[in-house]
C-alpha cells in the first residue's frame, strides 16, 4: 500500500513559521513565473518574435474568453484571472517533473519509515488552494461593492428577485455564495491530490507487478502522466474561469427589464444580406 | 470486516453515481448542440468546460472524503 499523507509534510521551521514541502513547490512555481516574466519583458517587442507569439497564444485565448464573458469592465479583473490561471498551471505542471514527490528524506525508524519528499505539488496542500479561493472570494466581494456600492450590493445579496420569496431564497443564495470558497478550494485540492495518489499507485503497481513486460511497465504510468497534464491544465482553467464568472455576476447590473442586449443587435437585414451577396 | 475500508469504498462508489450521470448528460447535450450548429463549438466550449468542472467537483468531494476516511482516521 502506497503511503499517502493528506497534510503536507513539514521540512523545517523558521521560528514560528513551518515550511512544508508544498510551500517549496509553490515557491518554485512563483520563481519560474517571475523568471519567465523578467525574461519575456526584456526580450519582447511590438513586433513579436516566434517565441513571444507562442507564449502569447494562451494569454490571447484566455483574454478572448474573459472579454467575451466579462462584459464592459473586463480589463479591471483580467490581470487577476491571468495570475490565478498561471500560478495554478505552473504549480500543477511543475509537480509532474521527475523528483517531485520521490526525492526526499527517510524519516521514522524501523517499520514506520516514511519518505518525506523535498518538493510536493503546490496544490496538493489545502492551505494553498484555500488561500487562492479566499483571494477569489474577497475579489468578487470587492468588485461587487465597488461596482454597485454598499447599498446596491447588500440589496442584491439579501433581497431575492420576487421580493416575497426572500425568506426562502435568501438563505440559499447566501449559503451558495459562501460555499464558493469551499468548492473552489476542494475542487483544486481534490484533483491534484488524487492525481498524486494515482501516479504513486500506478508507479508502485508497475514495479510490483508480476507482468514484467517492459513496454507495459512504461506505458501505464506514461498514460497517467498525460492525464495529469490534461487535468492540471483543465483545473487551472476552471479555477480562473469560475473566479471570472463570480466577479462578472457580482458586478453585473441586475434588475433591468429587457436586458437582453445579446440579441438586440441583430436585424433581419443583416441576416439576409449575405445571401443576396453570394447569389 | 474493517468498517473503515468499507466506508471509504462506499463513499467513493455511491458518490460517483451522480456526477457520472450528470457528466454524461451534459456532454451529450453539448455534442447535440455542436451537431446542430458546428460553428458554435467555440461558443459552447467555455461554458461546457465550466459545467464539466462544477459537476465533477461533486465527485471530487466524494473522493476527498474517501481519502480522509482511509488515511486520516
Amino acid at each position: 500500500m502506497v503511503h499517502v499523507e493528506i497534510k503536507a509534510e513539514e521540512l523545517f521551521a523558521i521560528g514560528p513559521l513551518i515550511v512544508t514541502n508544498s510551500m517549496v513547490g509553490v515557491l518554485l512555481a512563483s520563481l519560474v513565473l517571475l523568471l519567465a516574466a523578467w525574461w519575456f519583458r526584456r526580450r519582447s517587442g511590438i513586433v513579436p518574435s516566434r517565441g513571444q507569439s507562442l507564449v502569447e497564444l494562451p494569454i490571447e485565448f484566455l483574454a478572448g474568453v474573459v472579454r467575451g464573458t466579462g462584459g464592459r469592465r473586463w480589463r479591471q479583473f483580467a490581470p487577476l484571472i491571468f495570475a490565478i490561471f498561471l500560478i495554478v498551471l505552473t504549480a500543477n505542471w511543475l509537480s509532474l517533473l521527475p523528483g517531485v514527490g520521490t526525492i526526499g528524506l527517510w524519516e521514522g525508524e524501523g517499520e514506520h519509515r516514511i519518505l518525506v519528499p523535498f518538493v510536493r505539488a503546490g496544490a496538493a496542500d489545502l492551505n494553498f488552494t484555500l488561500g487562492l479561493a479566499l483571494i477569489s472570494f474577497v475579489a468578487f466581494i470587492m468588485f461587487g461593492l465597488r461596482a454597485n456600492g454598499v447599498r446596491g450590493y447588500l440589496k442584491e445579496l439579501l433581497i431575492a428577485e420576487p421580493a416575497y420569496m426572500t425568506p426562502l431564497l435568501t438563505p440559499i443564495h447566501l449559503i451558495s455564495e459562501l460555499s464558493r470558497v469551499i468548492s473552489l478550494s476542494m475542487r483544486l485540492f481534490g484533483n491534484v491530490f488524487a492525481g498524486e495518489v494515482l501516479l504513486a499507485t500506478m508507479l508502485a503497481l508497475t514495479t510490483a507487478s508480476i507482468i514484467t513486460i517492459v513496454p507495459l511497465a512504461w506505458w501505464v504510468p506514461g498514460a497517467f502522466f498525460g492525464l495529469e497534464l490534461l487535468f492540471g491544465l483543465v483545473q487551472a482553467l476552471v479555477f480562473a474561469l469560475l473566479s471570472m464568472t463570480y466577479i462578472t455576476l457580482a458586478i453585473a447590473e441586475h434588475r433591468q427589464h429587457g436586458s437582453g442586449d445579446d440579441h438586440s443587435g441583430e436585424t433581419p437585414e443583416q441576416g439576409t444580406a449575405p445571401a443576396h451577396g453570394s447569389a | 470486516m474493517d468498517l473503515t475500508t468499507l466506508a471509504a469504498g462506499l463513499a467513493m462508489g455511491l458518490g460517483g453515481i451522480g456526477p457520472g450521470i450528470g457528466l454524461g448528460i451534459g456532454f451529450s447535450k453539448a455534442m447535440e448542440a455542436i451537431g446542430r450548429n458546428p460553428e458554435a463549438s467555440g461558443t459552447i466550449f467555455v461554458p461546457y468546460i465550466l459545467g464539466l468542472a462544477l459537476t465533477e467537483a461533486i465527485g471530487i468531494y466524494a473522493l476527498v472524503v474517501s481519502l480522509i476516511i482511509l488515511f486520516a482516521s
